[in-house]
């Protein structure tokens, strides 16, 4: 069976149209796009602030989830990280997980068939 | 969010504008008089090495985007404040304000070239000219900010149907019969390299636009190479044209080179044509490097590597004092009286010995970021690193060293530059040491750089230091009582 990785992306608000748009080059058949509540090691202070917050300030983020074959990771990632890159604190971070299995609920297809548009 | 909407087509018409000035057309005048034709080579060798530089600007502005000091900030992030003060800012400012006064000068030379009954020096439409254009920058006004491309544009289209009229010998005037070549010796091509080199600076005025343009990470590095390209094959014809329309001994000897070839070309016609572009290109540059100089001083000053005096501004919002100190530099300088051909030459090439120092430190900027940021993504990178990057600094170098074919006048360029870096390193030292209390060498950390772009930065920074300076005074106002 074809090895599966899922790819978690937080990043800001205006970013997630650009990888929506772009997303279809990959092969990748869905996302899931939540939005978020979150900080960094800067604890949410603005890259502009004088001094670092002392308690966490959660900011608003959106978290992008897709699966995809992991021999497409290295090439879907370096895509990502320049689309996401502006050079200022708060392009985001990305996580990397290997996905064991994928099931399709309605017709029970796994693995990489559960992803793509069945017959069934 | 602006909308992208510039294309390719737009970001060369940019990139032509911005490299092509009037003062561009003497140092091809006097190229081209001293070897004839053979300067094809020499502008071919600066070409390629200015696209070098081009490439690692382009590399910079894809790792630390959108920056409004350019390479001032990438070296701050590079090498620490020292080298950026002296090379960067004290040096762009100074060649800028010198390249400026020459392109000033050309304003005085066109008008005494075409109004030789008013015996007025040319040095005195300058000074007026930058009378002018001080006061209407005080008043807040950028008069040309509606017609600069149409300027600049007007300058490009007029060389090059110039230059093509040349070429194919279809002018009116009479053709000359005379060697194309007077040297083909490769010392006298290289020699008159940092000449030409004048020809293609400014590709890196390109890179503020980027944010308006379509898929800017292809297009800007593409357009910046395209652009001195074009540049090249313009002044190429112009060449040519030059050598079948005028007497190399007078094309030489002319401090307005492109008027004398639209008159030998054209006629009166060509005259009042060349007369009129070249003034409205001249006013329209100067006027530009007046303002944008002044807000680059602005700038600077808000990242605390000028005095906060910069950052002060006038009612109508214009700020006073870089604008003051950036047009009376140029008033003094071309109060001198300065307008022959070797007088503006020698500041062309002393302003371009600073510009290249500035493209060496671009260079090594991109080698240090390789290092040290390997694994930061990249939408563009300098093809074969380091080997190009290295290439363009051996090249620049090897450019300074060939700044000027007459050894006497090298070593006077050399003195000159040296004065001005060895003033602005006191200046540098004191600066960092005194106000900035931060390491000379020690390089800000590229989040600092890429923050101190937001405009709330000097808001919040001066906040906090106001409100340390307010606590100190209070503990030695507490420790005395």
């Amino acid at each position: 069976m074809m090895e599966l990785s899922k790819i978690e992306i937080i990043t800001s608000m205006a970013k997630v149209n650009a990888l929506q748009e772009a997303f279809g080059q990959f092969g990748i058949t869905g996302m899931t796009v939540t939005q978020a509540l979150g900080c960094g090691v800067q604890l949410g202070t603005k890259e502009y602030e004088a001094d670092k917050n002392t308690s966490p300030a959660l900011l608003p983020k959106q978290c992008v989830m897709v699966v995809l074959p992991t021999e497409d990771v290295d090439k879907f990632l370096e895509f990502v990280k320049k689309e996401l890159y502006t050079g200022h604190i708060g392009d985001g971070k990305i996580f990397i997980t290997p996905v064991s299995n994928v099931v399709r609920i309605r017709t029970g297809e796994e693995g990489c068939e559960a992803l793509t548009e069945g017959k069934l | 969010m602006k909308e992208k909407k510039l294309g390719l087509a737009s970001v060369i018409a940019t990139g032509v504008g911005l490299i092509v000035a009037t003062s561009c057309l003497l140092s091809l005048g006097q190229g081209a008089s001293a070897i004839g034709v053979t300067i094809i080579i020499s502008m071919l060798i600066a070409c390629v090495l200015n696209i070098l530089t081009a490439l690692s600007i382009s590399e910079l502005n894809a790792i630390m985007p959108n920056l409004t000091g350019g390479l001032a900030q990438y070296t701050l992030a590079c090498m620490g404040p020292f080298v950026t003060v002296i090379a960067m800012v004290g040096g762009y400012l100074v060649c800028n304000t010198i390249v400026g006064s020459a392109e000033c000068a050309m304003f005085g030379n066109t008008l005494n070239s075409v109004l030789p009954q008013v015996n007025i020096p040319g040095n005195v439409y300058c000074v007026l000219l930058l009378l002018i254009l001080i006061i209407v920058n005080l008043g807040g006004v950028d008069i040309f900010a509606k017609i600069q491309n149409i300027v600049a544009y007007g300058l490009i289209i007029s060389l090059v149907i110039m230059g093509l009229i040349g070429c194919f010998k279809i002018g009116i005037g009479d053709t000359v019969t005379q060697p194309a070549v007077i040297s083909s010796d490769f010392k006298d091509i290289t020699s008159l390299c940092g000449l030409t080199f004048f020809l293609f600076i400014g590709c890196e005025f390109i890179i503020p636009i980027s944010n308006q343009v379509k898929d800017a990470r292809r297009k800007i590095p593409l357009g910046m190479v395209l652009s001195l390209l074009i540049v090249m094959i313009m002044q190429t014809f112009l060449v040519i044209g030059f050598k079948n329309y005028t007497n190399w001994s007078d094309l030489g000897e002319s401090a307005t080179p492109h008027v004398l070839y639209g008159t030998l070309l054209l006629g009166k016609a060509g005259t009042i044509w060349m007369a009129i572009v070249s003034i409205l290109a001249v006013t329209s540059s100067i006027n530009t490097i007046i303002s944008s100089l002044a807000y680059i001083c602005d700038g600077m000053a808000k990242i605390n590597l000028l005095p906060s005096v910069f950052m002060k501004k006038n009612k109508k919002g214009a700020p006073y004092v870089g604008i003051l100190l950036i047009g009376g530099s140029m008033i003094l300088i071309n109060a001198t009286g300065l307008s022959t051909t070797s007088q503006l030459s020698f500041l062309i090439l002393t302003g371009c010995v600073f510009w290249m120092i500035t493209y060496i430190i671009a260079h090594i900027d991109v080698l240090i970021l390789r290092r040290r940021m390997q694994k930061a993504p990249r939408t563009f990178k300098v093809p074969l690193s380091p080997v190009l990057p290295v290439a363009g600094i051996i090249g620049t170098c090897w450019m300074i060293y060939n700044i000027a074919s007459d050894p006497a006048v090298r070593i006077q360029i050399y003195v000159v530059t040296g004065i001005i870096f060895a003033i602005l390193a006191v200046y540098s030292v004191i600066w960092i040491k005194k106000v900035l209390k931060a390491k000379l060498f020690e390089p800000f950390p590229v989040k600092d750089v890429m923050a101190m772009e937001n405009e709330l930065y000097p808001v919040f920074h001066q906040e906090k230091y106001k409100i340390k300076k307010i606590s100190n005074q209070a503990a030695a106002i507490n420790k005395n009582i």
